[in-house]
């Protein structure tokens, strides 16, 4: 128990104690030669101007070491000194000064040391933490995902706390430019007392994100936050099978594995390309564009990769019938499932032999940027037209990926962000993706399609937004409904400046309080209250329903206007 | 046996001591109050303030509060008597009333601390 005792009183003790106990030494020493300073003027007798014998009183001997220590040196008051008082002077002054100094070394050396700073961050952080009186993720693990996720978060308007071991990480997480100024920790984040620190157990926590780059520490995260705080959500990336399975076995909310969803996206991209561009646009803020890759049918892929990912994108191709030629080091497990060439891919006589001329796409995989550019600038030398697929490995080399001219660009740390994102800001976005995946490409087609049509300006950006038939969010909509109005879906999406027909947004979901849910619900659908809808479509066009659906007269009229039978 | 303790419990002592000496005698007379003695009092319960420094366990905490109500009460009693044996030119049994007064809350204050000190050496058990 009190073993127990000393570790809470040492992880809350205060900077100011730290500093005192550094001071302990010093202030004796200075306590000590005051005293004796003063005691020795107080005893010696002196003279009067007369000649008279006097001693000074304590004030005086107070005063006059006082001054003597600072340096300040004013003279020798009230009376003149004699020579025994001198001499007692003289051992005053270099005692008392040498004492100061040794003081101030010792404050210096406590306020410049590294120690001290990390107490008084970590306590600045802590209060901020218990001051945060808004919703907030716990971010553990601050590499380039959790670079790109805490922007991501900021965008929606969600904060999160920043937990790493590595302090340049953390001063990286310092000076990162948001819209607030996150709390940061220096420390593992597996240790479960970082978790309270950071504030696992307040009310505003919403979850923690176990982002750090090893399974077992997000294993430790995972398991602490569940036990310490069970109403949270944990969410975790994981890079093995096993570490998913195990994840997911004490109720992890979400588990993503980069290397899966990558080899899942490579396979929706050339299967299902509508599905695919719809995805990417709803998946990532910063990427507000449909762009549909026309891709040929009837050329092999040819697939630069090693390791896990090798396994997993053969596997993936073999079980959907894409043909594809493996260049790599190592043989896959199954020779007999593909064609395998040895090699990187960075030569084009291995290229050759993977039969580049006949090939649609050229997929650069490997763990190294370095060769994943000198692959597909040799494979596009050798072929122009290849669809050309790039991994890029560090945030680092993002400026030559981008400058590059790839078709696509597979982003492991923005893939995880882009998952987490989408799961987070919104549950309906998730429950549309999950839908997403099992509808035909063709229906995918059929709503880009009429998005284009209601489209006017085609490189406006896209965005998509969550909507709920409340008093608070829509009040418009809500009294109108309250009057025993029917509302049909396609009214939210009348135009009140009449420039076109329909607004260029659709609704991709509705989810109703009775539980039932509707993927693409048609403009003829009557709205209930309670309705959550999740809207799509230009920014501007969304901005316009937010507006409306807040004002019930002009929402009213704007209704009435265009439909006179109501 | 541990130096640190013996220094640690010294200075406590010590503080009580010197301060029993000079509280003991008439409350207004001057001469059965020695200066000195108030000036080493002082001297000592600030040393012992510094030595209960950083214990964080909780009895220190209590140590450090009781030690600091003894300076405060001490450096009250000295500026008095400094004030008026300086400014206003003597000290009257009236002044002196309060300075020894002052220097017997100091004491109560010392006193606590020893008790504190003694009853956490009673419960050790070696």
């Amino acid at each position: 128990m009190l073993e127990g005792d000393q570790y809470w009183a040492h992880s809350k003790s205060e900077p100011i104690w730290l500093l005192l106990v550094q001071l302990r030494s010093p202030l004796i020493a200075l306590i000590v030669t005051y005293s004796i300073s003063i005691l020795g003027l107080v005893l010696i007798p002196g003279e009067t101007d007369l000649g008279s014998p006097y001693y000074l009183s304590f004030l005086d001997a107070f005063y006059a070491v006082s001054y003597t220590a600072m340096t300040v040196g004013f003279g020798e008051i009230p009376y003149p000194f004699n020579q025994s008082q001198r001499l007692w002077m003289l051992l005053v002054m270099y005692s008392t000064v040498i004492a100061w100094l040794y003081a101030i070394g010792s404050i210096l050396s406590v306020f410049s040391d590294p120690a001290f700073h990390r107490i008084r961050s970590q306590n600045r952080s802590i209060s901020q933490v218990r001051s945060h009186n808004e919703p907030f993720w716990i971010l553990c693990g601050f590499d380039d995902t959790g670079f790109q996720l805490i922007r991501f978060l900021d965008q929606a308007k969600i904060r999160c706390v920043v937990v790493d071991e590595d302090p340049e990480r953390i001063d990286c997480a310092r000076l990162i430019n948001l819209s607030y100024e996150p709390a940061v920790f220096l420390s593992d984040p597996s240790e479960p007392q970082i978790l309270v620190d950071s504030g696992v157990s307040r009310p505003h926590c919403c979850g923690v994100l176990a982002l750090t780059g090893r399974d077992q520490i997000n294993l430790m995260i995972a398991t602490n936050a569940r036990v310490l705080s069970p109403r949270l959500s944990v969410y975790s990336r994981s890079n093995t099978d096993f570490s998913t399975r195990n994840l997911r076995s004490f109720g992890t909310e979400v588990v993503i594995d980069p290397n899966r969803s990558i080899v899942h996206r490579l396979v929706q991209m050339i299967r299902r390309p509508n599905t695919y561009a719809l995805h990417n646009e709803l998946i990532d803020p910063d990427f507000n564009q449909l762009s549909v890759h026309q891709l040929s049918d009837l050329g092999h892929w040819i697939i630069c990769a090693s390791g896990r990912f090798s396994e997993l994108v053969v596997e993936a191709f073999v079980r959907e019938g894409i043909p594809l030629c493996l260049v790599s080091r190592e043989p896959p497990e199954d020779p007999s499932v593909c064609d395998w060439v040895e090699g990187v891919g960075t030569e084009a006589i291995t290229l050759r032999e993977a039969g580049i001329l006949n090939a649609t796409g050229v997929i650069a995989g490997t763990t190294d940027d370095g060769d994943n550019l000198s692959i597909l600038l040799t494979a596009l030398e050798e072929k122009p037209a290849l669809f050309s697929v790039a991994r890029r490995n560090r945030s680092s080399s993002e400026l030559v990926f981008r400058h590059g001219q790839f078709n696509e660009i597979l982003r492991e740390d923005r893939v995880i962000a882009q998952e987490m994102f989408a799961r987070i800001q919104t549950p309906l976005l998730n429950q549309f993706l999950g839908h997403l995946e099992a509808m035909p490409d063709s229906l995918v087609f059929d709503i880009i399609e009429k998005m284009s049509h209601r489209r006017s300006v085609e490189q406006s950006e896209l965005d998509h937004f969550a909507l709920v038939l409340t008093a608070a969010q829509a009040p418009g909509v809500v009294e109108l409904l309250q009057k025993e109005a029917t509302i049909k879906l396609g009214d939210l999406l009348i135009d009140p400046l009449r420039e076109q027909p329909l607004l260029p947004a659709i609704c991709l979901l509705i989810a109703r309080l009775n539980a039932d849910v509707i993927p693409i619900p048609g403009d003829e659908l009557d709205l209930v209250l309670g309705d959550q809808l999740l809207l799509w479509g230009e920014a501007e066009a969304l901005n316009r329903i937010k507006f409306f659906i807040g004002r019930p007269d002009l929402f009213e009229a704007n209704i009435k206007e265009s439909d006179p039978l109501l | 046996m541990n130096t640190q303790r013996v220094w640690f419990a010294f200075f406590i002592v010590l503080a009580l001591t010197l301060n029993f000496g000079f509280f003991i005698g008439e409350i207004d007379n001057p001469l059965h109050h020695n200066s000195y003695e108030l000036f080493l009092t002082l001297v000592v319960s600030l040393i012992a303030t510094v030595l209960k420094v950083g214990d964080r366990s909780h009895m220190g905490a209590v140590l450090l509060a009781t030690s600091l109500v003894a300076d405060l009460q001490l450096i009250m009693a000295a500026t008095i008597w400094g004030y008026s044996s300086e400014v206003t030119g003597h000290v009257s049994p009236a002044v002196m009333a309060s300075i020894v007064s002052l220097a017997g809350g100091a004491m109560l204050a010392n006193l606590t601390s020893v008790v504190l000190l003694l009853s956490e050496t009673i419960q050790l058990k070696r």
